[in-house]
């Protein structure tokens, strides 16, 4: 476990509602062009950025599943790309699929990663992961959970990532980011440090990611998405409403997304996600991420930045949505208390209390204004 | 007769309230140390999370916790005040029961040592997982100390006040050819499979190691993909009668269409059972008991899985 942890919130960028724009033509038809498509008679396959690697737009995102045949089949299915980590399952993970492709290693790419720590304990790190995955190489290694931009342009961190390169541990470098990925993405597109990016995207996220998306992709790094079906399978809690393979189809509609590692821990997810590729997105796919995303709604504020500047008196609402968050999520009062104390809200309590309806709007219909009075109860 | 009746119902009344509110009243924070070890400080937290902010402090990680019936969690780091470098970061996690605390321990446990801390621990380099109760606390050193951690283990095992055993189905696998810390519960998709839903599974060695001997009578035409020679026992938890005929109407299904099913499925287990074999997993043998389905997968001789699984339900109370 990382202990870095509460500031990776907070990426705020100006946006607009990705699932607002879903019927429009342009999201529907793939207008931008960085990786090539090949389609085959089941699977799909784009480039991975600069690194050339034909992946298949499905991967599969290994992180919670441990049953080997759930990795057979989907190397049966023709899926080629792999996401695992050095510390899903402290370990455990990437020693299944290390047993699983033992004699398939030259036909499956590896994605692991690595946690920035100082130099000898990050060649451990790698080591580790060598050992456990059967392999002398590593395709693609991945700084895990960078959520500042200074970060993705960290010379010290680059060099290494080239040490590993030279010694013909790790054939491609790159970060994943949970958050401020808009940023980081932005940050990353200027410098030549990386070659590939693992990010969370899917259609609730706004305009501008995509928008950084495509950009970083147009400078050559390889998008890997995760999180791509908002929160997984569900099924069961959403009155039998199945949108995994509508979300799933969405991300591949962006033409920046080389590949896709949805998280799937059964035989019958992999196959259903694997059948998505080719596929395309229908009218009916809309009405299904639509009822997704009302299921989705006034559960949580997720950071997304998606409502930043809309309010007219310019008052820090974001920062106490923060508080909220602290109050109501993390149920640390004084964590809130400290955040209220750093910030300068002189008149900007009365100024929120002035209006009679807020126009600040959450895309994902969370009650800003009812997280504002939450935060406004302990700073009275 | 009905004073003593009036009497236990009462007594178990107020024992199982008494649990229940004592389980709600505890802070988890309350549950971690100041200052210990000796000359240890901490220096951060103690930070809860909720099902709210889990993904805040471990990301993607926190569905597969989530699948486990996560209640709350708390974090904190202690720093050795001789060596700044010198930390342990310390989660402990309410996971609502002892199943599920025994269900998330379970995956990610190694066959590392045990440390002898709360129902079942693993101790690995620099890290010592243990769960107790429907806790499940996990414990990793940047330097590794195997007695710093042990004893800070300890510690919170002991401010931990459920006593609750560990399942019960955990005693049912027996011991013989057992892989050391291989018992895992899964609150879903067991095996792999979907509709298996929920129960146990435990990885054993065969009896002869021997890849080339081979029961005649499991030569099969389906090709077996992987070559570990390990199998499962597995234990799934049905809801009642229905749910076990349906998940063996799906189960018998799925092989026919992916691997075989033996026309010939007498067994001394008894009349009802499901043989076959899968592409994945090699021959597979199911056995209904009571609101149970136990089986073996992955097999190479089908006597010894046959013996095994006589074993398992023999065990079963």
């Amino acid at each position: 476990m990382s202990s870095e942890k509460i500031d990776r919130r907070n990426f705020i960028k100006r946006a607009t509602s990705a699932i607002a724009a879903m019927t429009a033509t342009s999201v529907l038809r793939p207008d931008l062009s960085f990786a090539k498509t090949e389609k085959g008679s089941t699977l799909e396959y784009r480039t991975l950025g600069k690194t050339g690697l034909k992946v298949t737009t499905v991967g599969m995102g290994v992180m919670n599943c441990s049953d080997p045949a759930v990795l057979l089949r989907a190397f049966d299915l023709g899926i080629n790309f792999y996401d695992t980590a050095d510390c899903y399952m402290w370990g455990r993970n990437e020693e299944m699929v290390g047993k699983a492709f033992q004699g398939k290693r030259d036909r499956v790419f590896i994605q692991t990663k690595v946690h920035p720590k100082e130099e000898k304990k990050m060649r451990a790190s790698v080591e580790r992961s060598l050992h456990r995955l059967r392999t002398d190489y590593i395709d693609v290694l991945v700084w895990h959970g960078h959520s500042h931009p200074e970060e993705v342009s960290d010379p010290d961190l680059y060099e290494f990532m080239m040490k590993m390169k030279k010694e013909g541990k790790v054939r491609f470098t790159g970060f994943s980011s949970h958050s401020r990925m808009a940023s980081l993405l932005r940050e990353a597109s200027k410098q030549n440090y990386h070659d590939v990016a693992l990010v969370s995207y899917n259609f609730t996220y706004s305009k501008d990611l995509k928008e950084a998306l495509a950009l970083a992709a147009k400078s050559g790094i390889g998008i890997v998405a995760m999180k791509t079906q908002s929160g997984g399978y569900r099924k069961e809690k959403m009155g039998g409403l199945n949108p995994h393979q509508a979300a799933l189809k969405y991300v591949l509609m962006d033409q920046s997304v080389s590949t896709t590692v949805p998280g799937v821990t059964t035989v019958e997810e992999i196959e259903e996600c694997a059948a998505v590729m080719g596929a395309p997105f229908s009218k009916s796919n809309v009405n299904e991420l639509k009822q997704y995303h009302a299921f989705l709604q006034e559960r949580i504020c997720t950071m997304c930045g998606g409502c930043t500047g809309e309010c007219p008196n310019e008052v820090p609402y974001q920062d106490f949505l923060r508080v909220a968050m602290y109050l109501d999520g993390y149920q640390n009062e004084f964590l809130a208390k400290e955040v209220l104390a750093k910030i300068d809200l002189t008149g900007a309590v009365e100024q929120c209390s002035e209006c009679s309806s807020c126009s600040v709007i959450c895309r994902r219909g969370l009650d800003i204004r009812s997280q504002i009075q939450l935060a406004q109860q302990i700073s009275a | 007769m009905f004073f003593r009746n009036f009497f236990i119902f009462s007594a178990l009344t107020l024992t199982l309230l008494g649990s229940n509110s004592l389980s709600k009243e505890i802070a988890i924070e309350s549950l971690l140390p100041k200052d210990f070890p000796e000359g240890w400080t901490r220096i951060s937290g103690p930070q809860v999370y909720t099902q709210k902010t889990l993904f805040e402090h471990i990301d993607g990680q926190a569905e597969i916790f989530f699948k486990y019936g996560f209640q709350k969690s708390v974090f904190a780091i202690y720093q050795n005040g001789n060596n700044s470098k010198d930390q342990i970061e310390l989660d402990l996690y309410d996971m609502g029961n002892v199943l599920q605390a025994f269900g998330i321990f379970s995956r990610f446990r190694g066959e590392d040592r045990t440390a002898g801390v709360g129902l079942e621990s693993n101790l690995g380099d620099s890290s010592l997982l243990f769960y107790k109760g429907r806790y499940f606390v996990m414990l990793y050193a940047t330097e590794a100390d195997a007695v710093i951690l042990k004893k800070m283990a300890m510690t919170i095992s002991s401010s931990i006040p459920d006593s609750s055993p560990a399942p019960k189905e955990i005693e049912s696998f027996p011991k013989e050819g057992l892989k050391p810390g291989s018992i895992q519960y899964y609150p879903e998709g067991l095996l792999g499979y979907q509709f298996l839903k929920r129960g146990f599974q435990g990885i054993y060695v065969p009896k002869d190691q021997d890849k080339g001997k081979r029961d005649d009578k499991s030569e099969t035409k389906v090709e077996v993909k992987g070559e570990d020679i390990e199998y499962y026992l597995f234990l799934v938890i049905l809801k009642d009668s229905k749910e076990l005929e349906d998940i063996l109407n799906t189960f018998r299904d799925t092989l026919s269409k992916r691997g075989k099913v033996d026309s010939e499925a007498s067994t001394p287990l008894g009349s009802k059972v499901l043989k076959g074999e899968d592409p994945y997993r090699g021959r597979i043998l199911i056995v209904p008991k009571g609101n149970y389905l136990v089986g073996a997968a992955g097999f190479k001789n089908d006597k010894e899985a046959e013996d095994r699984l006589a074993e398992l339900i023999k065990n079963m109370k």
